[in-house]
Formats: structure tokens, C-alpha cells, sequence
């Protein structure tokens, strides 16, 4: 086990559970440095997922507190529990299932909010634990266990969604961009306020097998490497390109929506509700 | 027929009869059945309130924006209603006390996240004012279709829930405090069943002039700081709800999970979840009981209703008696679980419900000795008059059948 999973993880949740060459456990130790960099806490940060391969690969591997939510609701229940703890770091872990299809609504409206959140979209283009059947980021015209002649829909690039939605800072990287990557969850962590961040990341037993004709890892990253160049190895052009990096950084431009619900009791005379508690052992009483 | 006058026997089982005679000084109001419900919210500590407008529980959502800041709390208009219930179950799992409220087509979006909070055992209130359906039905008629559905409320089944139903603006207020005591208690989800009539209709209302003298009666939110996080193979209750937040390593998902809160796949580790989500609420159905009853003791026919429909039914029932009829009257006020033991008697019942195609009936058939002796009176989008209810009575207690009255089905 490294240092960083020793300090942070939970010794009986890891390794993980994912597939060999799965991209989610590469990922997280990303994550993991980055939320080290930056001299967090495992008390400081609650993590959040969803359901498909994110959700359950990263369900309890976090040292701290964590909720699995429903499919696709990760963001709602992420709202609640943030006006209710407003002083803790809520990293939720998607998806492109939970973030780009069942829960785009709650995606848009947290981005439109700004709720203080980071929103990490894990996104292996498609659904991969249901057998891979093609998602909303499914690159069109590829051939999933539910396109069999091919994603006959056009795909659509969540980062714009959240963008036009009012995220205050939304990024794009891969399972190939080690250090960018790390940068980028570091800035996205430092944002009171909802940040996105996209990451694309292989998936060999589904997508690799059947989009690409591949279960080699090594190739499968290639793939995803070479789309963010917009060339192949060899030079040739490829059939489209990712633009990585940071899209959008407009971090603590505007409150953020726990504190303005806490300004509005202010305003009305309250006091704000909050059940941050002095840590006691036991069973304590919040009145 | 001659004018007999046959004692009554009324009694009210609920903890709010004892509370009304305890609480005594306060102002009296002429208010509605959603303002009472979100006092009562208020005063039992609701902080929390995130829901999507529908007729006819908007007025909640409106009474809410406004008071919960005045107390401390926020009010979130969700997304939609799966995003409104889960707002909900989150700030519940963070600490405070929240509600929710909805009517029917809103009601069915809730299910998922009445899975995710009933199985990890988050404490909420979710008001379902009826109207008829189904689907949008009619937006500003009565009904009471979600019987089965406040049982039945998620899918994957493994679960018992509490259900509660007020029949006036008082008892809005009172009932709301009780479903989130036991919301507390029981680390579960509490529906309150009302309808449009009991939500928009305006009644005397008696609010206790300060909420902080109810300490005596409203459960406050308890943190559950230690393993274990889920007691399995228990049937506990107050057992102080997770918390999230405070660094207590607690794990909430929608798997089935052990007592630490991860998912697992192991069948012993289902049961056991299983276990405790039903038993927790079946072990201790006499601490949820809640029902009026009138003449029960010497009732030839009992009349059965609940909501909006009791009030005329009530009516019809004392008016029998004074006529000489041996009738009786049950108010069933917990609807789940379903009190059977209400229904021990072998006499003729008549229920009266705001719908067609009968649900409460069917328990009732269930649970009576004789279900040929029970029958059925439907109404769909307004109340049974009291005329109407007082034919039914009279028949049932003379032939043991309703009489053919138009637009009354009585086909179970």
C-alpha cells in the first residue's frame, strides 16, 4: 500500500475493486495527492459517489465519511448535507452515467447554485459495469454492446453544460495526464464554489474491447493520449480532438449557496442552523 | 323507528390527547391545514425544507420560505422531486431535522430516494397532500389513492413504514410534531397522508405561544458517534441517528450494507438488514397506534375512514345512533402499520374512501374475522355526504349490503 492510501483510504476497502487495468483506482491516488498537496484532512473532505463503475469502485475506499447515492443523485444529496455542514469539502466522485445522463439536472442546477462542491466526472464513455452500452459521451459512431452498428446520437461534452450552467471553475483532463490532473483537482478544491472536472479514463473489458478492438491497457490510454493531441503515433490526423486542461476558472467570483441561505437567515432575523458540533464521544444532543 | 339514545364511548389514541389538555396558553387562529402542518414542522425543529411546488401541498413550500429563516432553517425549491427528497435525506444526514411535501405525481418521483434514507435509516417527513388521480387527475378535488403506495413507497420491498393521517387543521399541527418524533426514534421515513381537502381547508387552529416549551414532548436530533453504524439483527429503537460530517468514518450508500456501512454481497448480511428494517417498526407497532373510535364496544356496524373522509362519515355515525342504529365509528389515524387489531370484532364494517377501486377496504377485509361482512363505499373526488353515508349505514345494518346509490361502487 503507498503512503498516500495509508494516510487516507480505508485499509479494508482497498485495493481496488475494479477490473484489471481500470483507470478509477489510477485516479484516485491522483485525487489523493492533490488533496494532500493542499494539507487536507481525512476529517476535512466528505466523499460522494453514485452508482456504475465510479460509484461502487470508489464507495468506502475513503478513509472518512461517504455516501453512495442513489443513481444519478449524488449532487442532490451532496446539497443537502452541505447546508447542513457547510465547513467540509465535498468531493463527489461521478460517472459520466451520474453526471451526463440520470443526473444532469441535478448537475446543471448544483452548477447554477454554485454549490461548494468538486465534482469529479470519471468518464470511461459508457456504461460499463451494465455490459457497455453507449452513454451520452459515447464519441458518436462508435461500436458499444448497444450500438452495434454504431452510436447513431450525437454526443455532448458535459463541461459546456456546467459551464453555461454558472460552475465557477470546470477543467478537462485524462487518465494521461498525470500532473495536469493533479493541478487541475487542486484549484478545483481551492474553488468555494461548484467546480467540474472532467476526466476521461479507459475502460478495457467494455469499451476498449468493443469500440476499440483492444483489452491492452496500454493501447486503450494511447487512444484516449493520442485524442487529446489530435494526432495519432504515427502522425495521422484523429477522427476528433479533446481540448484538456482548465476551460473555465472563475473560483470564489460569486457566493456560494450554502452561505447565501446562511445570509438569508441573517437577514431574517435568524440564527443559522448547523450541526457542526464540538466533537464529543458518544451520544450528544444538538439543540 | 323509534329514538333510541345509545351511550357513547369516544375515545382519541394519540399522544396529542394528552398534549392538548398539557398545552394551554397560545393564540387561536383561523388558518389552514398546510400552515398548521408547517408550524407543526417548525415547532418539532424542522430546519430543512426542499420540495417542488404542487397543488395543493405548494402553500407548505410558500409557508416554509418564509418561516424556516426567521427559525435558523433554509428552504431549497429543488429541481424536481427526486432531487427535492434527496436535498432532504442529505441535510438529515448532516444534522438537521428536515420535511418534505408533495401530492401525488410529485409522490411517485420520491421512491428512490425513500429507498436510500428508509435503508440507511435517515430520519425525514414527507407530506403527501392527495388528490384525485390518477396521474394530474383533477388538481383541486380530494382523493386518497396513495394508500398503497405510502405502504409500498420504494421499490425491491424488505421494509415496513409508518404512516400517519390527520382529519383537521389541529390535528395537522399535533400529528406533524409526532411524525417527526418518530421519524427521530425509529431512524425512518414518516409519511404524512393528508388530502386537499384537510390541507387547504381553514379551521381553528390553537398554536402554543412558545415552541421551546415543548421540549417536553419533541424529540431533539441525537448523533450517533461510534460502530455501530447500522445495528443488525436489532430491533432497537432510539438508536441516534448517522451523522455525516463529523468525521465519525460512517459509510451511507444504496447497497446492502454491513454494520460499518459498505456495500456487500453476502446473503446473511441481507437478511440481517432486512431484519432490523422491518422488525424495528413491527416489534413496536403499539408505540405507533394512533385511531378514534366512537362505540366500538357495542357497534353492530362500524363505519372505517380516515383523512378528509371521516369527517362526514363521524357525522353520518352519531346521527345513526341517535336514530337507534347500533353504529359505530373507527378513525384510523396510523395507517401503516395497519392496526388488525382494530378489527377484531365479528360485526358488519363499512368503509368509506376517496376512491373507486378501494384500498383501505381490502385491509380491513384482511384483518376482520368475516371479510363478507365488510363492505365498501367509494367516492372520487368529493366527500360522502352525510345523507349518503347514513343510506349506506342503514343498509348494511339491516340487509348487510349498501344500497345502489349512483356513482358509489361498492364492487370489491
Amino acid at each position: 500500500m503507498n503512503k498516500l492510501a495509508q494516510k487516507y483510504l480505508r485499509p479494508s476497502q482497498i485495493p481496488t475493486k475494479a477490473c484489471h487495468g481500470c483507470g478509477i483506482g489510477m485516479i484516485e491516488n491522483w485525487l489523493l495527492q492533490a488533496i494532500d498537496e493542499l494539507g487536507l484532512k481525512q476529517e476535512d473532505v466528505v466523499f460522494g459517489t453514485g452508482i456504475g463503475c465510479v460509484g461502487r469502485q470508489t464507495f468506502a475506499t475513503w478513509g472518512g465519511d461517504n455516501f453512495g447515492a442513489t443513481h444519478g443523485r449524488a449532487l442532490a444529496v451532496a446539497t443537502g448535507l452541505k447546508i447542513a455542514q457547510p465547513d467540509k469539502k465535498y468531493l463527489v466522485v461521478v460517472g459520466d452515467g451520474d453526471a451526463a445522463a440520470i443526473g444532469t439536472s441535478h448537475l446543471i442546477h448544483a452548477a447554477r447554485r454554485n454549490l461548494g462542491v468538486t465534482v469529479v466526472c470519471e468518464d470511461n464513455m459508457g456504461y460499463e459495469s451494465t455490459g457497455g452500452q453507449f452513454s451520452p459521451t459515447t464519441p458518436a459512431g462508435y461500436v458499444t454492446n448497444s450500438s452495434p452498428y454504431g452510436m447513431v446520437e450525437p454526443s455532448f461534452d458535459p463541461c459546456d453544460v456546467v459551464k453555461a450552467a454558472g460552475a465557477t471553475f470546470v477543467a478537462e483532463t485524462t487518465a494521461t495526464q498525470w500532473h495536469q490532473t493533479i493541478k487541475i483537482v487542486k484549484k478545483a478544491l481551492q474553488n468555494d464554489g461548484f467546480s467540474f472536472v472532467h476526466v476521461r479514463f479507459p475502460c478495457n473489458e467494455n469499451f476498449g474491447a468493443y469500440a476499440l478492438g483492444t483489452r491492452d491497457t496500454l493501447k486503450n490510454l494511447e487512444w484516449i493520449w493520442e485524442h487529446t493531441q489530435g494526432r495519432t503515433a504515427d502522425g495521422k490526423p484523429t477522427d476528433f480532438t479533446w481540448e484538456t486542461g482548465i476551460k473555465h476558472d472563475a473560483s470564489n467570483s460569486r457566493p456560494e449557496f450554502s452561505k447565501i441561505l446562511r445570509d438569508l437567515v441573517r437577514k431574517a432575523g435568524g440564527t443559522p442552523a448547523s450541526a457542526a458540533l464540538d466533537r464529543v464521544e458518544g451520544v450528544v444532543v444538538d439543540d | 323507528m323509534a329514538v333510541i339514545e345509545i351511550a357513547l364511548t369516544e375515545r382519541l389514541v394519540a399522544p396529542w390527547a394528552e398534549w392538548q389538555k398539557r398545552y394551554t396558553a397560545g393564540r387561536r387562529l383561523l388558518e389552514a391545514g398546510t400552515y398548521a402542518l408547517t408550524e407543526g414542522a417548525i415547532a418539532a425543529g424542522c430546519r430543512v425544507f426542499a420540495g417542488y411546488p404542487i397543488t395543493p401541498a405548494t402553500d407548505i413550500a410558500e409557508y416554509m420560505s418564509k418561516r424556516l429563516p426567521q427559525v435558523g432553517g433554509y428552504y431549497m425549491q429543488a429541481e424536481d422531486e427526486l432531487a427535492g427528497m434527496h436535498m432532504c435525506a442529505g441535510a438529515s444526514l448532516g444534522g438537521l431535522k428536515a420535511m418534505t411535501a408533495t401530492s401525488g405525481p410529485g409522490y411517485t418521483l420520491m421512491h428512490d430516494a425513500y429507498g436510500w434514507a428508509i435503508t440507511n435509516e435517515i430520519p425525514l417527513v414527507v407530506v403527501d397532500a392527495m388528490r384525485v388521480g390518477p396521474i394530474s387527475g383533477i388538481t383541486g378535488a380530494p382523493g386518497q389513492g396513495e394508500f398503497y403506495v405510502a405502504r409500498y413507497c420504494t421499490h425491491g420491498g424488505n421494509i415496513e413504514t409508518i404512516v400517519l393521517s390527520p382529519n383537521s387543521v389541529q390535528e395537522s399541527f399535533w400529528l406533524t410534531i409526532d411524525a417527526f418524533n418518530l421519524a427521530e426514534r425509529f431512524r425512518t421515513v414518516v409519511t404524512i397522508l393528508t388530502d386537499q381537502v384537510i390541507s387547504d381547508m381553514f379551521e381553528d387552529l390553537f398554536l402554543p405561544h412558545d415552541y421551546a416549551e415543548l421540549g417536553g414532548i419533541v424529540v431533539p436530533r441525537h448523533h450517533n458517534l461510534a460502530m455501530p453504524f447500522y445495528p443488525l439483527n436489532s430491533d432497537a429503537v432510539d438508536v441516534p441517528p448517522n451523522v455525516v460530517g463529523l468525521g465519525t468514518g460512517v459509510c451511507v450508500s444504496a447497497y446492502t450494507h454491513t454494520e460499518e456501512g459498505y456495500d456487500i454481497e453476502e446473503m446473511e448480511a441481507q437478511w440481517a438488514q432486512t431484519y432490523r428494517l422491518v422488525n424495528k417498526i413491527r416489534h413496536h407497532r403499539d408505540q405507533i397506534l394512533r385511531y378514534e373510535a366512537v362505540g366500538l364496544e357495542d357497534a353492530e356496524v362500524v363505519a372505517v375512514a380516515y383523512g378528509a373522509a371521516s369527517r362526514t362519515v363521524k357525522t353520518a355515525v352519531l346521527g345513526a345512533r341517535r336514530r337507534g342504529i347500533r353504529a359505530g365509528f373507527l378513525r384510523l389515524i396510523s395507517l401503516w402499520p395497519f392496526a388488525d387489531e382494530l378489527f377484531g370484532r365479528d360485526v358488519r364494517y363499512l368503509v368509506c374512501e376517496l376512491n373507486y377501486d378501494g384500498q383501505l377496504v381490502r385491509e380491513v377485509m384482511r384483518a376482520a374475522p368475516d371479510k363478507r361482512k365488510v363492505h365498501f363505499m367509494g367516492k372520487s373526488a368529493e366527500l360522502h355526504t352525510v345523507a349518503e353515508v347514513t343510506a349506506a349505514l342503514e343498509g348494511v345494518a339491516r340487509d348487510g349490503r349498501v344500497p345502489g346509490l349512483p356513482y358509489i361502487w361498492t364492487d370489491v
